[in-house]
C-alpha cells in the first residue's frame, strides 16, 4: 500500500465511526457545538497520530505479554498534554468538552489503531494511518455537529444563521438527536455499498 | 541468542515498563509544571471576575477583587466582603444545589442588611446546553438583580411564570422547555440562603 492509499484507507474507506462504529460515545457527546466538535477532533487527530508513532517506533521492543499497558500509558500520556494544553490556552472549549477530553485515553479507535497497524507496521505509515483515522473521526463530529447546531441553536460556529423566525429545535441540543443523526449518516453513507458487496 | 532470552524474560517486561513508564510520566511532569502557573492563574482570574460581578463592580480588572474585596470564613464557606471608598456594599456567598444532571454552583451576593439581591453568578453547571444551560444568560441572572430576599424576616419565595410573561417582584421568568434548571435554582437560593442566615444569627 502507498501511503497515500493508507491515508485514504483509515480516513474513508475503513472509517472507525461509519464503517468500525468505534468511537461513536464521545462523538454523541460532544458535537452539540462545531467549535466543540472541531477541538475534540483536533485532540483525537494529535493523539492518534503521536501514539501510532509511537507505538509502531517501540513495537520492536514492547513485550507482547504487556503490550496494552504500555499503549495505555502512551496515550493516556498524549491525552494529558492536549488536556492541559486546553485548560491553559482555551479555558472556555475545556470548560465545554469537560472530562470527554479525558476520556480521549478509552476511546476505541485509538486502541483500536494501535493494535490493528501501528504494532504491525513502520512509523512514517503508522503517523499517516493515526492522521487519516483521526481526520475520518473529526469528519464525522463536524457534519453531526453542523445539523445539530444549525437545527438546534440556528448558528453556525457561533455565527447566527438562522434568525429569530426560526423556531429552534430543542431535540437537536438534546443527547437523542446525536444517535439519529449518526445511525441517519452511518445508513446513508453504507447502504450503496451493501448492494455492491451482494 | 542471549540478548533475544533476556526480551523474553518477565523481567524484561517489568525492566520494559519502569523505564517508559519514568520517561513518560517526567515528560508529562515538564509539561505541566510548564502550564501549572497560566492555568492557576487564569483559574484564579475567573473566580474573582465571577466575584466582582456579583457585586456589580467593574470586572474588566482582576485588580478591583483586591481593591475591593476581602475574604472571610464562616464555617465551613468562604464568602466574600465588598467596601468601596470606606462603604459597605454586601457580602457575597458561594452556594450550591443540584440541578438536573449535576450540581449547580453559583455565586449570591446580598445587601448589608441582607434584604435584597445584588446580583447572582452562575460559576458551574452541567444543565443541558441551550435549554438549562441557558441558567448562565445573562437575561435569567439578570432577573435577581436587586430583587427583595428578605421580607420581614422570612425568604421571599419567587415564583415562577413562563418566558414571555411580565413579572412582578416576586416572581421569576422560566426557561422554556427547562422548568427543572429554572426550579432548581430557585430552590438553591432558598435553601441555602436560609441556611446562611441560620449561621450568621
Amino acid at each position: 500500500m502507498t501511503k497515500k492509499d493508507i491515508f485514504l484507507n483509515s480516513t474513508f474507506t475503513e472509517n472507525s465511526v461509519w464503517k468500525q462504529i468505534l468511537g461513536i460515545c464521545s462523538a454523541l457527546a460532544v458535537t452539540n457545538l462545531m467549535i466543540n466538535s472541531l477541538v475534540m477532533g483536533l485532540g483525537v487527530i494529535f493523539t492518534l497520530a503521536l501514539s501510532s508513532f509511537t507505538i509502531s517506533l517501540l513495537r520492536e521492543y514492547i513485550p507482547k505479554r504487556i503490550r496494552m499497558m504500555v499503549q495505555t500509558l502512551i496515550i493516556a500520556s498524549y491525552v494529558i498534554i492536549v488536556d492541559l494544553f486546553l485548560k491553559a490556552f482555551l479555558p472556555e472549549i475545556s470548560k465545554n468538552l469537560g472530562p470527554y477530553v479525558g476520556l480521549i485515553i478509552t476511546n476505541c479507535i485509538i486502541m483500536g489503531r494501535a493494535e490493528a497497524f501501528s504494532s504491525k507496521n513502520p512509523p512514517v505509515d503508522s503517523l499517516i494511518d493515526g492522521i487519516g483515522a483521526g481526520l475520518g473521526y473529526t469528519l464525522v463530529l463536524i457534519i453531526i455537529s453542523f445539523v445539530r447546531e444549525l437545527f438546534g441553536f440556528g448558528t453556525i460556529f457561533g455565527f447566527t444563521i438562522l434568525g429569530d423566525w426560526w423556531t429552534k429545535w430543542s431535540i437537536m441540543v438534546m443527547a437523542p438527536s446525536a444517535f439519529f443523526m449518526l445511525a441517519i449518516l452511518i445508513w446513508i453513507i453504507n447502504s450503496p455499498k451493501k448492494e455492491k458487496v451482494k | 541468542m542471549a540478548k533475544k532470552r533476556f526480551i523474553e524474560t518477565r523481567f524484561y517486561s517489568i525492566f520494559f515498563m519502569v523505564i517508559i513508564t519514568a520517561f513518560f510520566i517526567s515528560i508529562l511532569s515538564a509539561f505541566y509544571l510548564l502550564t501549572e502557573k497560566k492555568v492557576n492563574t487564569l483559574k484564579e482570574n475567573t473566580e474573582k471576575k465571577l466575584v466582582l460581578n456579583s457585586f456589580d463592580l467593574p470586572a474588566d480588572d482582576v485588580q478591583n477583587f483586591d481593591k475591593f474585596i476581602k475574604i472571610q470564613n464562616l464555617q465551613n464557606r468562604n464568602y466574600y466582603i465588598a467596601e468601596r471608598s470606606g462603604k459597605l456594599i454586601g457580602y457575597c456567598f458561594p452556594i450550591n444545589g443540584k440541578g438536573l444532571w449535576g450540581s449547580i454552583n453559583a455565586l449570591i451576593a446580598v445587601t448589608p442588611d441582607f434584604q435584597r439581591i445584588i446580583n447572582l453568578e452562575i460559576v458551574d453547571q452541567n444543565e443541558t446546553p441551550g435549554l438549562g444551560g441557558r441558567i448562565t444568560e445573562d437575561w435569567f441572572k439578570d432577573q435577581f438583580r436587586k430583587k427583595v430576599l428578605l421580607e420581614n424576616g422570612e425568604i421571599v419565595e419567587f415564583q415562577l411564570v413562563s418566558e414571555d410573561e411580565n413579572t412582578n417582584k416576586a416572581q421569576i421568568n422560566q426557561i422554556t422547555g427547562a422548568t427543572l434548571s429554572s426550579r432548581s435554582v430557585l430552590k438553591m437560593i432558598e435553601e441555602e440562603y436560609s441556611e446562611i442566615l441560620k449561621v450568621l444569627k
